[in-house]
């Protein structure tokens, strides 16, 4: 019989199946791993492949690029390669893809009024739902990265998706147009060990393990980001929510103090 | 025969306003439409500074509305007598502040209609403009119920005295309430000051929220901090203060009566409050930019103000004309009982608290992003739209002067 021909007996099937449920959570434990995007900037050449993979994927309309050549996202453009020195030494060049840094504490999230924007834990993808997303841009401000920006068109707010719709069968649209395998897609602690030890042999920076309370980007950068020109992200979760309780807690303590104040100005104030 | 003369001169001076009115209402009309024409980008004059002139125009009116809205609990929610003259204009100017506030902040969203559903379906109550969507809903109900409350006698005493098509509208805006008797008079009170009471306490949450909108922003350090939904209390109740002040004093020389006499010792103690305010406002302002100094990360955003492209609308208007000018003249004019002076005094102030809701919501988002301060003047477009919401707010307040019952009263 065929079960014998796999050494599996009925017994030991139905035994299977009714261990199934436990070894998918054992599954999950065991291969519950997050993912993670890792930018080697040692390797990029520049070539923006990236880009127009990224723009033939989202069916997004082309990039005009500006007289000053340095590009930035815009609502229809989620990922950029700009050309970066170090302030500190002139010879440390290097191109940098930019995009959303996928938080794995997202801010933006945190105060999008009607939930529009989520996180997915496994595969990091941080993701705007465009059919719920009201415009308020409140996204804007909380991003340390000031990475959102605005479709004027749709009158949304749109960003790199990390193409949430491929992953993680497929790897994004940039890591796959890649032709230098400067960008990768995989288990975010392989991720991190490969990029710090690529890191230790070039001298370089790991951005993204600390920054924002880290980030499921992770990109190796030849000096720390305020030298190379980017926007600096301090080194923890960004809005955290006890931190929302104190402000708000703070502005409703003053509240109930003025109706004190009220109060007491109307029982004896003389007014004259 | 002078008398006549006058009352025709003002007729034609009301045509003039009204028709003034309706064409920068039309120019802003204009603006709108083109925003629909040409792409929302129009209303922004950079691209990336997300938040600017639709923003700080809503703060300007939502803090209006919150501050009349806690002057005039003074009357009918704290029992102070005297503060019930005011309580009509104060609660209609209360609600047409936030009305246009809101209209403000709807050309801001991309998608205001989407707002309206999804802030009640999947709400975000880690989010600090949910919290501000919510109690805002709650506050406009309260304050218009509370208003037809506080007018439904007059509105009723309209209705029994008139015919015609006065009879049926004022009809229809009493509900079917035409009583005049005193215990329905009393009663009306009674529910007035519960609905004053819900309208406080919703419109100082959202007032808070709306400081904590900017306080959770931990991304802007210039907002970041419990300082703004502090500072924003302080701010509403002053610009409540000056915004009575100002149209009170000013509908009364406009249609040239005489003010009753207890309403202008209302008015002058107003005066001597917005006075008090204002000093303490310039504290919490000189607190607020010397620490900032001493701090890297806002720093150099209060150099923008101290030293850069704000210096001028900082020092000019919000200290000089906005703050320092009208205490002193409010001072003064108390002392020598002048109406002129708290009307000029508290225009002053209105002026200067627009300049600084601009500078405030502009000044924040432009670092870390510029290398280079950008020039931070709002677009012709933007400018267009703005001066179309006052006029629809003066316009409305025009009309409603004319046919609502704003005038103070005694209960």
């Amino acid at each position: 019989m065929q079960w014998e021909d796999n050494n599996l007996s009925r017994r030991d099937f139905v035994k299977l199946l009714g261990a199934a449920p436990a070894s998918l959570v054992i599954n999950v434990e065991k291969n519950g791993r997050r993912y993670a995007k890792l930018v080697d900037t040692s390797k990029c050449i520049g070539c923006r492949r990236c880009m127009s993979a990224c723009k033939r994927w989202n069916n997004l309309p082309p990039y005009e690029v500006p007289e000053t050549l340095v590009r930035d996202m815009d609502g229809t453009t989620y990922t950029v390669v700009n050309f970066k020195r170090s302030s500190r030494d002139a010879e440390i060049g290097k191109f940098i893809p930019w995009s959303c840094q996928h938080c794995i504490k997202p801010a933006c999230a945190g105060v999008c009024p009607v939930t529009a924007i989520s996180k997915n834990p496994v595969t990091g993808a941080v993701v705007v739902n465009e059919d719920k997303c009201i415009g308020c841009r409140y996204c804007f401000q909380a991003c340390p990265y000031k990475v959102p920006r605005f479709d004027f068109h749709k009158r949304i707010t749109r960003k790199c998706h990390l193409c949430y719709d491929r992953i993680p069968k497929l790897k994004p649209a940039c890591v796959a147009g890649c032709p230098v395998d400067a960008l990768d897609y995989g288990y975010r602690d392989l991720m991190l060990r490969k990029a710090r030890q690529k890191a230790q042999l070039i001298k370089g920076y790991v951005l993204g393990e600390q920054e924002a309370g880290g980030t499921d980007v992770i990109t190796i950068l030849p000096a720390p980001p305020e030298e190379m020109g980017l926007i600096v992200a301090p080194k923890k979760v960004v809005n955290e929510d006890i931190d929302k309780v104190r402000i708000s807690f703070s502005g409703f303590t003053a509240a109930a103090g003025l109706a004190g104040l009220l109060y007491l100005y109307s029982r004896f104030g003389k007014g004259e | 025969m002078e008398d006549a003369l006058n009352k025709n001169n003002r007729l034609a001076y009301y045509y003039i306003w009204i028709s003034i009115l309706l064409s920068v209402i039309l120019i802003g009309l204009y603006g709108v439409l083109m925003s629909f024409v040409e792409g929302m980008e129009i209303l922004e004059f950079n691209l990336l500074i997300p938040w600017s002139m639709m923003i700080s125009v809503y703060i300007f009116f939502v803090v209006s509305s919150t501050g009349l809205c806690i002057v005039t609990s003074l009357g009918h929610v704290f029992g102070a007598k005297r503060y019930e003259l005011i309580g009509k204009r104060g609660v209609f100017l209360a609600i047409i502040t936030i009305v246009f506030g809101m209209i403000a902040i709807m050309l801001h969203l991309g998608h205001p209609e989407r707002s309206a559903v999804y802030v009640w379906i999947t709400p975000n109550i880690r989010s600090a403009i949910w919290g501000m969507g919510f109690f805002y809903s709650f506050y406009i109900l309260f304050i218009m119920i509370e208003y037809w409350l506080l007018a439904r006698a007059d509105l009723a005493k309209t209705a029994n005295t008139s015919i015609g098509w006065k009879q049926v509208f004022y009809g229809l805006s009493t509900f079917g309430m035409r009583s005049e008797s005193e215990e329905a008079v009393s009663r009306d009170h009674k529910f007035a000051k519960i609905a004053g009471v819900a309208a406080l306490i919703s419109g100082l949450s959202a007032h808070s929220t709306l400081g904590a909108v900017f306080g959770h922003a931990e991304a802007r350090a210039y907002w970041y901090g419990a300082y703004y939904p502090i500072y924003f209390l302080l701010s509403a109740t002053f610009s409540g203060l000056a915004w009575l002040i100002l149209m009170t004093v000013a509908t009364y020389k406009i249609k040239s009566e005489e003010m009753p006499e207890k309403l202008k010792k209302l008015v002058f103690e107003m005066a001597k409050i917005l006075a008090f305010l204002l000093s303490v406002g310039l504290l919490f302002m000189s607190y607020k930019m010397g620490f900032g100094l001493l701090d890297d990360a806002k720093a150099k955003t209060i150099m923008l103000f101290i030293n850069g492209p704000l210096s001028v609308s900082f020092w000019g208007f919000e200290v000089g004309i906005g703050t320092l000018l009208p205490i002193i003249m409010l001072l003064i004019s108390v002392k020598r009982v002048s109406l002129n002076g708290i009307l000029a005094a508290s225009f002053l102030v209105i002026v200067g608290l627009f300049m600084m809701r601009y500078d405030f919501v502009v000044a924040a988002q432009v670092y870390p992003v510029f290398k280079e301060v950008p020039s931070l003047f709002p677009a012709l477009m933007e400018i267009f739209v703005i001066a179309g919401i006052f006029a629809g707010f003066f316009f409305v307040y025009t009309l409603a002067e004319k046919f609502l019952p704003l005038k103070e009263t005694e209960h």
